[in-house]
């Protein structure tokens, strides 16, 4: 191949790259050589086309409901206003606060008590509003159980010794590319170390086993329900396994198999 | 309990009425004269694009509020620059919150998805209403379907699901080279595609 088309592969190779990913120091330095060979391209070649074609493809995502969360909508506001220099809540609380400091009277300490109460009371309806939806997460199950047409379910089978008291099991619908594991017995993990992860058998299409997500096992009273959201598209599910790798999870997993459901994956004939 | 943005119905029917020929109507417009509550109907117009594009690069969920946070306050800031005759609103938008995404994800590790507890809160209207106000949408979606099947799968991992050349590979058990070179040339026909339609568009308005 002539040596021009070569270079003009590589250019293109690094813009792809940059609209995508972060490139390396040396990456960045072989670019820039590269754009002054071939002017007529400029290192923002395809930030257009790949911007567009991100939001095209969210566009006909059906199962991306994902919305911006109302505690960081007032967050970006607040985040606004601050940058325009305009007051804020805060700046009247620490107004107040200053001239409690400089000017304390013990009839004060009450008004303070009883701020912190209420400032923590709002921090906790914040957090608890975040995590209210996993009140709905019985019911969304019972839901899905009842409508989906193409429902599976597997009970889990453990893998290792140490989850013989494992109990619970996995429903998954490829119509609705949705599922929910519900299990019992797993031991809590350290989610700063390692979190669980869930994968989906999908051999008529993937290689490899897809990503179902990561999950922490918080509480051990009663079983978890876990909703399954994978981020590829699913043909068809034959079997789940579920392991324990690094905070956030991985793309191949080279972990030991916890748990699988059902107990041997099942042979598929295309 | 929805924790949609915004009512859906008095958003969306702003967004599906026309806009003006000079785009005086546009966010970006009003960001940049100095309007009250623009910004508020910036996050409420785009919150959920950008967090969505947000949550496919950085799944760690204080990284994605922080990011999404920034990527509003950089809009805000560039939104003089906007100008409707080179890009649409969603376009511009888009182009900053995916440049400021992937700088992010300098600062931090990118981990995979988190534990996400989905709404059925009526998104497809504001996808509806996205689509239908951007000429720009329209070309690129259908730039995207005169691929074959198994590149819009590609492409779709690379610059939707936030995927890196390295792990499609692994994924779909295919060399590192074959994913790069494919890649690379769907963008180019895609790139190709979008230039020569808008062009053509822009070439009807003009003669209109």
């Amino acid at each position: 191949m002539h040596k021009e088309q070569i270079q003009l592969e590589r250019l293109l190779d690094l813009l792809v790259l940059e609209a995508s990913e972060q490139l390396s120091q040396q990456e960045k330095q072989e670019l820039n050589s590269l754009l002054d060979l071939f002017p007529e391209y400029t290192s923002d070649y395809f930030h257009k086309t790949t911007a567009l074609a991100q939001v095209g493809f969210y566009l006909e995502d059906d199962f991306n409901n994902e919305t911006l969360p109302q505690h960081i909508r007032k967050k970006t506001l607040y985040r606004h206003k601050k940058e325009l220099g305009q007051s804020t809540t805060s700046d009247y609380l620490s107004n107040f606060m200053r001239t409690l400091f400089y000017s304390y009277k013990p009839q004060y300490a009450w008004a303070l008590t009883i701020l912190m109460t209420i400032g923590l009371s709002f921090s906790m309806i914040e957090f608890k509003g975040y995590e209210s939806n996993v009140r709905y997460l019985p019911l969304k199950k019972m839901v899905m159980e009842i409508t989906a047409e193409d429902l599976i379910q597997y009970p889990w089978y453990s893998r290792s010794n140490d989850l013989e008291s494992i109990s619970g099991d996995i429903i998954w619908s490829d119509q609705k590319q949705k599922g929910f594991i519900q299990i019992a017995g797993l031991p809590m993990n350290d989610s700063s170390k390692n979190q669980y992860q869930i994968w989906i058998i999908d051999p008529l299409k993937y290689g490899q086993p897809v990503d179902g997500g990561v999950f922490d096992v918080t509480r051990t009273d009663k079983a978890i329900i876990i909703p399954i959201n994978p981020k590829l598209k699913i043909s068809k599910a034959v079997a789940f396994a579920i392991t324990l790798e690094q905070p956030g999870g991985v793309v191949v997993s080279s972990a030991p198999l916890l748990l699988t459901a059902p107990k041997e994956r099942p042979k598929v004939s295309i | 309990m929805s924790q949609c943005v915004g009512n859906i119905t008095e958003v969306r029917k702003e967004y599906l009425s026309p806009m003006s020929s000079d785009n005086t109507d546009s966010i970006l417009k009003l960001i940049a004269k100095g309007e009250d509550r623009s910004f508020n109907l910036l996050i409420e117009k785009y919150g959920n694009l950008v967090w969505s594009i947000g949550r496919k690069f950085l799944y760690k969920e204080s990284d994605v509020e922080d990011a999404v946070q920034e990527v509003f306050i950089a809009i805000w800031k560039a939104a003089e620059k906007f100008d409707h005759t080179k890009a649409s609103e969603v376009t511009f938008i888009s182009m900053i919150a995916r440049r400021r995404f992937i700088d992010y994800l300098r600062k931090v590790s990118k981990h995979r998805n988190l534990q996400s507890i989905d709404e059925d809160n009526g998104q497809e209207l504001f996808k509806e209403s996205i689509l239908n106000e951007s000429t720009d949408l329209q070309l690129i979606k259908d730039a995207i379907g005169t691929l074959e099947i198994a590149d819009q799968e590609l492409l779709n991992l690379s610059v939707y699901q936030g995927y890196s050349h390295s792990e499609i590979a692994k994924l779909l058990n295919i060399p590192l080279g074959t994913v790069k070179t494919r890649i690379r040339r769907n963008l180019i026909k895609l790139k190709g595609l979008f230039d020569t339609k808008q062009r053509a568009t822009n070439l009807d308005l003009k003669n209109a």
